[in-house]
């Protein structure tokens, strides 16, 4: 109700003002300051559903073990930094840099990488977190490709670390930002790459299963719908997705697994199995939605 | 009386400082084990998460943690403690519907790492729990590989 009142009173100042023009990232920052009220869900519920969601990285990784070449194109230019001035922008793009930066990482495109941990770093500062962030580390790493699981470590903890933070501060709603950012990312790179290969199975099966992380990622930003305005459509945007994705079928079998000792390690055999249903018309419309939501938060 | 009190107050401040020592070390630091678990995931694991293992001083039975697990993935947790071994904690993994895929305690033997092909993509429990610990105390790591 005080924010309420804060941004009626904020936007009559703007409209009543001396003719000066307002300060419209002053005015985006204050918004988006005001959304940030807390859901009536508690931090612990929040907490655990984030830490469920996959890293970006996996996704990365089985492209480039499928041999799917590097595609600097399907990725958001570190230039369309510029373009992010609230809180909200920030940390989806945040997410989605993230994830262009792991994709680069893994194919050992430093330059690239160096180019996105530069605007990283930014969006990073931008919203009080850039601490985080030790670019003469990372650029030192990303001089020599013998460095690649150092680079892909350090990074990775980085973002770990932004998230527990984030969660610690009671700015979770930016944590699930930046997770959401970075999960759209990797589904607009995968469904790119799947519908121009159709015969790439692998790929139509880890779209499919994204059903899984999709729910998660609804149900993180329905939390926020009635206090955040920004992620209330972000959530409807998510929403068309799961409709498309109700679909899709996932067709688990039980069975116990076994498990032998190698070289200490308990390795398990996994004798359940999934099936994931899913048509070549499927990826096409979860490509279309996805690029859709991502052009919204990347234009 | 004054040479009493002068006595006293020493024994007082040493009481005093033993006292906060014991509660700081009664107190879980899992960064060192969680940090040192990292470089113990085998060869070709990349780095996920790690996580902390504070049972309070066994006022906790189970701390637990959940992940989505992608088909066709490969998974390594480990568990790091004080010493070599796992300080009695034991991980044991359990599917979306509560079945339990593993647990790391095996002839009364702690296993410390344990790789999960996932042939199953899903939500998955990762639950630490303390059997005859000393510190209660401990940190752990996720990985993965194609």
């Amino acid at each position: 109700m005080r924010n309420l009142f804060f941004v009626s009173a904020l936007a009559f100042l703007a409209a009543c003002g001396s003719g000066n023009k307002p300060d419209e990232q002053a005015f985006l920052e204050s918004l988006d300051s005001a959304a940030v009220e807390g859901p009536e869900i508690s931090e612990e519920v929040i907490s655990s559903v984030l830490q469920q969601i996959p890293s970006p990285l996996e996704i990365s990784v089985l492209l480039k073990e499928s041999g799917t070449k590097y595609d600097k194109q399907l990725l958001n230019s570190p230039d369309n930094i510029s373009k992010y001035n609230s809180n909200y922008h920030k940390a989806l793009n945040l997410g989605i840099y993230g994830t262009d930066l792991g994709y680069t990482n893994i194919y050992e495109q430093n330059q690239d990488g160096l180019d996105y941990m530069g605007s990283i770093k930014d969006l990073a500062d931008g919203l009080s977190i850039g601490q985080f962030f030790d670019i003469e580390t990372i650029g030192r790493l990303a001089t020599n490709s013998k460095n690649l699981d150092s680079l892909l470590l350090i990074t990775t903890q980085n973002f770990n670390s932004i998230n527990q933070y984030l969660q610690e501060q009671g700015r979770a709603n930016l944590s699930v930002l930046l997770l959401a950012g970075g999960w759209i990312e990797a589904m607009h790179i995968t469904c790119e790459v799947a519908a121009s290969d159709p015969s790439n199975k692998e790929l139509q099966e880890t779209i499919g299963s994204q059903k899984i992380i999709l729910e998660n990622i609804v149900l993180l930003l329905s939390f926020y719908q009635q206090v955040d305005q920004n992620m209330a459509s972000l959530l409807t945007d998510m929403q068309v997705l799961q409709t498309e994705y109700e679909n899709i079928e996932i067709v688990t079998t039980y069975e116990e697994s076994t498990f032998e000792i190698v070289d200490g390690v308990m390795v398990i055999k996994d004798n359940s199995s999934s099936e994931i249903k899913i048509t070549d018309q499927n990826i096409e419309n979860i490509k279309n939605l996805i690029g859709s939501v991502r052009n919204k938060i990347i234009s | 009386m004054h040479k009493m009190k002068k006595a006293i107050y020493p024994l007082v401040v040493v009481g005093m400082l033993m006292a906060f020592s014991f509660q700081v070390n009664a107190q879980c630091d899992s960064e060192p084990y969680t940090s040192g678990c990292i470089p113990k995931l085998a060869s070709g694991f990349n780095f996920l998460k790690s996580y902390k293992i504070d049972g309070q001083g066994g006022t906790k039975t189970k701390v637990e943690y959940s992940y989505v697990f992608t088909k066709g993935t490969q998974y390594m947790i480990n568990v790091c403690a004080t010493g070599e071994s796992t300080d009695g904690i034991v991980v044991s993994l359990f599917d979306s519907n509560r079945n339990k895929v593993v647990s790391s305690k095996v002839n009364d033997q702690y296993i410390s790492a344990i790789a999960y092909p996932c042939n199953t993509t899903g939500i998955y429990y990762i639950q630490y729990t303390f059997d005859e610990s000393t510190q209660f105390c401990g940190g752990s790591a996720l990985g993965f590989k194609r």
